[in-house]
């Protein structure tokens, strides 16, 4: 039997996790539980994990909302002989056996730039909204977008890199303002969830779908609209339905002792084979929703 | 003096605390018998089992001590919302006292309690003192206590790793018991002596019926409701202790929507929310028939298929607060219908 905890039951994105694990489920005849907080009370997550030790389940994978909390009662069991893992989001090294990373910085970072380059016919002017230029996870990913255009794509170039405050409203108006400063821009590239549909907002304001072309990090309902309409080309996030599945073919293989701590790879049914960094599992590239797709996911 | 009907309510309330021990043992029976199971190798799991038992302690212990925080401040027909925002508050406080002032340990849970009395201090002064309505005052502190835990932290910092001899508080069992559950009882214990044995008790149930009747009566009105707000803040502030050391974090959502549990917990147990009339025993009743039903229903076989214990437990102590309030109020209709109807029998007086 095992358990599988989101941040938050109702959530259209761990819903969607959720189909993936149930596949992964029936095909290795294991029960799933899936449960998980209604609310934001911190205390909730652990209460579930305690109740989960007492019912004698033989795997825990979570989602962490309140990290450090939680690892208290996931190290409570381990001590009782439960495989522990975590998805989407880690919980202290010593409280889980693996982690499932959906999407490493390099991978982000190298998807987002191919697509460009792709969408680009290798040559022109883009540029990238932030959300912040301080921000860590944004810095971390500029870097690897930045180290795969020096390194393949030395005819496009990136004329700025304008700050959003992770607001869709600011990102809008930066990416208008862009656009003016720049007419020979072929793309916008938004790498925080509220610039996307800020950006394809702009391009479509301004009458320039098709020519100034917007890609982005973000999930598929707030950008369904723009890229419906053919303003946003491609939205670049994971497959959470992939995630579930991994999920629990991680914490099964880890339970019948198949995977074990030290592994380079890991075959996880249809998804294959798997490489593993350290402790983390990893899913592999990111996934692009597109306009021919994005129909398929609903969060 | 002596409150109306005294004996009257006492036999009430006592018909009434039966009742619910009655769905108390109903409860635990039913989950003992279809909630345990014994697993593939062997071993049983499930609600009847020691550690579930233990479990049922510790989840509850934060909001069963708020339920016996709210008892007095209740009993005087007052109302405080914000114990669970001074819970956050405390546990902030606490997490920096010791990580970022470098204080030892017990120095900031000291620290965390006076923090808690403060703040309770600040109820007492608005709703004693001031006479402003428990209810809208402590609404008000309801967002100050959380708004200023989430700004001494900004949102995002979250107090972690504590010395062992702090979690042992709330993760470890002393005496074949989680050492909260002591805790717990030593609380209730006090509580109990407070309201039924001695004149501070008496006096605030005679405040609930009738202050401006106190008043006259000579009782010290503004400082026995005062007391009852201050304690009920100390108490919020151990609250916070006990959670921080059974999560082993301290953030400030620490406690978020456990007033009103812990208010469920108070009414279900029989307490009057015009004051004047309720029992210790009732809201530890209370405290152990929503603590049971919640763990139980996780552990029920439809339950889990269904994924939907959560929700199944809010709509149960829903319907359980209202049943139970309805039962125990049937005696009082029965009576009243039937003396109307002996009313409607004697002959009708001739018009004037």
């Amino acid at each position: 039997m095992i358990a599988l905890m989101p941040k938050a039951k109702g959530n259209a994105y761990f819903l969607s996790c959720k189909t993936g694990a149930d596949r992964a489920a029936r095909e290795l005849n294991v029960e799933l539980l899936f449960d998980g907080p209604v609310d934001t009370n911190a205390a909730k997550q652990n209460e579930i994990v305690e109740n989960w030790i007492t019912l004698g389940v033989d795997a825990i994978a979570v989602s962490a909302e309140n990290k450090e909390g939680l690892s208290t009662a996931l190290r409570k069991a381990r001590k009782a002989g439960i495989t522990v893992v975590a998805f989407d989001s880690d919980v202290q090294p010593d409280a889980r056996s693996f982690f499932v990373n959906q999407a490493t910085p390099e991978g982000i970072g190298q998807t987002l730039m191919d697509e460009a380059a792709r969408l680009m016919d290798g040559e022109g002017e883009f540029a990238i909204i932030t959300a912040t230029l301080t921000a860590a996870n944004q810095r971390e990913w500029m870097k690897h977008i930045e180290a795969r255009l020096a390194e393949k794509y030395p005819r496009l170039k990136l004329v700025a890199v304008r700050p959003s405050d992770d607001l869709k409203d600011k990102a809008q108006s930066e990416a208008t303002a862009l656009m003016s400063a720049y007419p020979n821009l072929k793309l916008l590239m938004a790498i925080c969830s509220p610039g996307v549909p800020g950006a394809a907002e702009a391009v479509q304001q301004a009458g320039k779908a098709g020519r100034v072309k917007v890609i982005g990090l973000g999930l598929p309902n707030e950008n369904r609209r723009y890229v419906k309409a053919g303003v946003t080309d491609s939205v670049i996030l994971w497959n959470t339905g992939d995630l579930g599945y991994l999920t629990v073919y991680a914490a099964a293989a880890a339970t019948r002792g198949e995977l074990k701590a030290g592994a380079k790879t890991f075959r996880a049914g249809e998804l294959g084979e798997l490489r593993l960094a350290g402790d983390h599992i990893l899913l592999g590239r990111p996934f692009i929703f597109n306009r021919g797709n994005i129909d398929r996911f609903d969060f | 003096m002596r409150p109306p009907n005294q004996n009257h309510w006492k036999s009430h309330l006592f018909r009434y605390e039966v009742l619910l021990l009655l769905v108390l043992v109903v409860e635990w029976l039913v989950f003992w018998h279809f909630g345990t199971t014994v697993n593939r190798r062997g071993v049983t799991v499930g609600f009847g089992t020691v550690d579930r038992q233990f479990d049922i302690l510790r989840h509850s212990c934060e909001i069963g001590l708020l339920a016996l925080a709210l008892t007095p401040v209740i009993l005087t027909a007052g109302i405080d919302l914000a114990v669970g925002s001074l819970l956050g508050l405390c546990a902030v406080i606490f997490g920096q006292l010791w990580h970022d002032a470098g204080l030892p340990v017990w120095a900031a849970a000291a620290g965390a309690l006076a923090a808690g009395g403060l703040g309770g201090a600040l109820n007492a002064g608005l709703i004693a003192r001031l006479q402003l309505p428990p209810l809208i005052v402590t609404l008000g502190t309801y967002s100050l206590f959380r708004g200023l835990a989430e700004a001494l932290t900004r949102g995002a910092v979250t107090y972690t790793d504590f010395p062992a001899g702090f979690l042992f508080l709330g993760q470890e069992r002393w005496l074949g018991l989680p050492v909260q559950a002591w805790v717990f009882a030593g609380v209730a214990a006090g509580i109990w002596i407070l309201v039924h044995r001695t004149m501070t008790g008496r006096a605030l149930r005679v405040i609930g019926f009738s202050p401006e009747g106190a008043r006259y009566a000579g009782l010290p009105v503004t400082r026995q409701v005062a007391l009852a707000y201050v304690l009920a803040g100390f108490i919020a502030g151990l609250a916070a202790l006990i959670y921080t050391a059974r999560l082993g974090q301290a953030r400030a959502d620490a406690g978020t929507g456990y007033e009103l549990f812990a208010i469920t917990a108070v009414v279900l147990g029989g307490t009057s929310i015009f004051g004047g009339r309720g029992s210790v025993t009732g809201t530890l009743l209370g405290v152990a028939v929503i603590a049971v039903l919640k763990n139980g229903l996780a552990t029920l076989p439809a339950v889990i298929r269904l994924n939907a214990a959560e929700e199944l437990s809010g709509l149960l102590t829903g319907g359980l607060l209202l049943g139970v309030l309805a039962l125990g109020a049937a005696p009082k209709f029965l009576s009243a219908w039937r003396s109307r109807g002996q009313s409607r029998r004697q002959p009708a007086l001739p018009p004037p």
